[in-house]
């Protein structure tokens, strides 16, 4: 029986990652210089995919690997093992052994929004500056097009032209985070992945950012990966989400559906979390027991086991694999709720 | 208009500084007794009226504070009295001698700077590598070696070993190298420039090297990264300038520790510089020197600190705004 004709434009993934993993040698101090002891997974055999327009958010407790999944995708980390593709590119191997001019091609279809604006700025670079380096790298356009450029981008993110001149120790964490965002989109992405961008600022201003990152997708058409502690705002910016614990994806899905029903138990303890005192953080909340494992110390099996209230027997030797259970919804447990 | 502030702020406040040593150094060469009663307990046989008359001619019959700002006042009109030993202006004894230290000190400086930019930085971009640890493990040997004792070992290596370098003096004292003052003098440097400059490697490089491994660290390099800004300009244009400003810091500190030492330095090669010079004055009671370099030295100490600060602040736009 042949297969109806899927509009492969349309549902082609702007982004794939597939058994994407990093590990990290585990050193102690020897007497003269360190020695490896051990590896320490922090992300094992990850896969999700990103389509055009929309946002997929990731979700998980401190430490679970979030950040160094995103930052494989841009080389920024290079992943151990894995693929990643872009639009059928082969990202891991453009960025290890590809041409410099596919790289830069490749870099502004994708761009990072850093967690902390504070640590993101050149201390001693003015917002010209910093927001110039992208154009000279990319070339884009004359250079004598880079100050209306700018003025643009600032326009852009909500900020007035005369902000151009100062330093970045002049702004408000917000502000901070706007230039950020100018900066990321100077190349004009696709896609942006975004790690945390408003976990650092004030609860006031958070909301601010979250509706630019939203006005930016509806007029820009951008994809998000967007990572973050705080499950209302994933419930704002995305329709999918992807839940990992211990450098796995165990849960990923319908943002509503797993919200409203989830079938991981560790899902349902992050949730059952909330709300949080500190809304920076989902923390090990009153949902889990005990202290999660931490990555060096991974248990065999389902990494979860040592916490879950239905473990089975098979649970502390076998791995679930993270298979569909419904339509737009995978799920890596061997006694779902 | 800030910066004009705080700059005019900054010299006054080194004007200040002056000041109160000058007082420091005058009451404390005073409280070490009469100098002229000092030199003559040496040699019997001189009457009290002699010294009485001697006292009258060095002005040293009048109150303290008078003479404080009497000697204030010379002071400024860069009039720094008369050697005892020398019977020469001190002034120009100061101008000489401290040529001659300023002729080693500062391209030792500029060489060690350099270098430990440099190697630094290379070190840092490839944290924990061999070269790394080489550097690192030169850099901590060289810090822990007495400046003295490499001194002697270059002597011994280059001068008595290989006799291709002179071991004493800025100039031979019988014919000049090629028959150039230029290139003996050159060639007479070449020793105490390595020795300091060495000494001076190794801590700029240690340091260099720890900021710069921290900066790599921080997120607006990888945001640089993430740009695609190749990883020699992330370095050398985002990086360094960040980096490198606790190093220039500790230049002025340097500075005053190469001032310091330069007894210790200038006595290895004997050398003919204002380090020199202090010791010998020291040793035979030569007041005005003693007070004059003193002076000398402590003015230019509080202009490298002064001049840092400035320029630490044109170089951090963060400090300019407070
Ligand atoms: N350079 C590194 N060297 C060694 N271990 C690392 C390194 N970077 C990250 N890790 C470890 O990898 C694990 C995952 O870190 P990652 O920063 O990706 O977590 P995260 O989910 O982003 O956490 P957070 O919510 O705190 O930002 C952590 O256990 C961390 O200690
Ligand atoms: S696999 Fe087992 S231990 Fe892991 S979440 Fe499911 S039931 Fe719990
Ligand atoms: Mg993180």
């Amino acid at each position: 029986m042949l297969e109806p004709v899927r509009s492969a434009a349309a549902s082609d993934p702007l982004l794939t990652v597939r058994n994407l993993s990093k590990s990290y040698p585990v050193t102690r101090s020897g007497l003269l210089r360190k020695k490896i002891v051990g590896t320490i997974d922090a992300v094992k055999e990850v896969s999700f995919s990103v389509h055009a327009g929309e946002t997929l958010s990731i979700v998980g407790e401190s430490g679970c690997g979030k950040t160094t999944t995103a930052r494989s995708i841009l080389n920024l980390v290079a992943p151990t093992s894995g693929e990643i593709q872009y639009q059928g590119r082969d990202v891991v191997k453009t960025f290890a052994t590809g041409g410099r001019e596919d790289a830069l091609a490749l870099r502004r279809q994708m761009q990072y929004v850093f967690q902390d604006p504070y640590l993101s700025l050149n201390p001693r670079w003015s917002v010209r500056q910093i927001l110039r380096e992208p154009l000279r790298i990319h070339r884009r356009g004359e250079p004598a097009t880079w100050d209306d450029q700018i003025e643009h981008l600032l326009a852009r993110v909500g900020l007035p032209a005369s902000y151009a001149d100062r330093y970045p120790h002049e702004f408000s964490g917000g502000q901070r985070q706007r230039i950020g965002i100018a900066r990321a989109l100077a190349v004009e992405p696709r896609l942006l992945i975004c790690d945390e961008p408003v976990s650092s600022l004030d609860v006031s201003v958070r909301a601010q950012i979250l509706n630019l990152l939203a006005d930016l997708q509806d007029d820009l058409g951008l994809s998000y990966l967007y990572i973050s502690h705080d499950l209302g705002s994933v419930r704002f910016l995305s329709r999918r989400v992807a839940v990992m614990y211990l450098g796995t994806i165990v849960e990923i899905g319908d943002v509503d559906a797993i919200f409203d029903r989830p079938r991981h138990h560790y899902t349902a303890a992050l949730l059952s979390a909330i709300p949080v005192p500190d809304p920076t953080r989902v923390a090990t909340a009153k949902g889990v027991r005990g202290e999660a494992p931490s990555v060096t110390e991974r248990p065999r099996g389902c990494p979860f086991h040592t916490r879950c209230p239905a473990a089975l027997p098979v649970c502390r030797d076998e791995m679930p694999a993270l298979v569909p259970s419904d339509p737009d919804h995978k799920l890596a447990c061997h006694n779902p709720r | 208009m800030r910066l004009t502030i705080y700059i005019v702020r900054r010299l006054l406040f080194a004007f200040l500084l002056m000041v109160g040593v000058s007082l420091i150094i005058f009451f404390l060469v005073n409280a070490v007794g009469d100098p002229i009663e000092l030199m003559m307990a040496e040699t019997p046989g001189v009457s009290a009226e002699t010294i009485e008359r001697m006292k009258v001619h060095y002005g040293l019959d009048q109150d303290p504070l008078t003479r404080y700002f009497i000697w204030l006042g010379k002071l400024l009109s860069l009039d720094f009295g008369t050697s005892i030993i020398y019977n020469q202006p001190v002034g120009s004894l100061i101008a000489t001698w401290g040529w001659q230290t300023f002729k080693i000190q500062v391209p030792a400086i500029l060489i060690a700077l350099a270098i430990a930019i440099f190697v630094g930085t290379t070190a840092a971009r490839r944290q924990h590598s061999r070269t790394d640890f080489a550097v690192m493990s030169g850099a901590l040997l060289g810090q822990s070696l007495p400046a003295f004792f490499l001194g002697i070992l270059l002597i011994l290596i280059f001068s008595y070993t290989f006799d291709v370098l002179p071991s004493y003096g800025a100039y031979s004292t019988r014919g000049y190298l090629w028959g150039s003052v230029v290139a003996d003098g050159l060639w007479h440097m070449v020793l105490p420039v390595a020795m300091l400059a060495f000494f001076n490697t190794a801590t700029l490089t240690l340091l260099m090297r720890s900021n710069m491994v921290d900066v790599l660290k921080l997120d607006f390099i990888a945001a640089a990264r993430a740009s695609g800004i190749p990883e020699r300009r992330v370095v050398y244009r985002h990086a360094l300038r960040v980096a490198v400003i606790p190093v220039l810091t500790y230049l002025g500190l340097l500075v005053g520790l190469m001032l310091g030492t330069a007894p210790v330095t200038e006595t290895v090669f004997t050398w003919p510089g204002l380090g020199y010079l202090y010791v010998t004055a020291i040793h035979q009671l030569d007041y005005p020197i003693i007070m004059g370099a003193s002076m000398v030295i402590a003015a230019m100490l509080i202009a490298a600190t002064t001049l840092t600060d400035i320029a630490y602040v044109l170089i951090d736009p963060r400090i300019r705004l407070e």
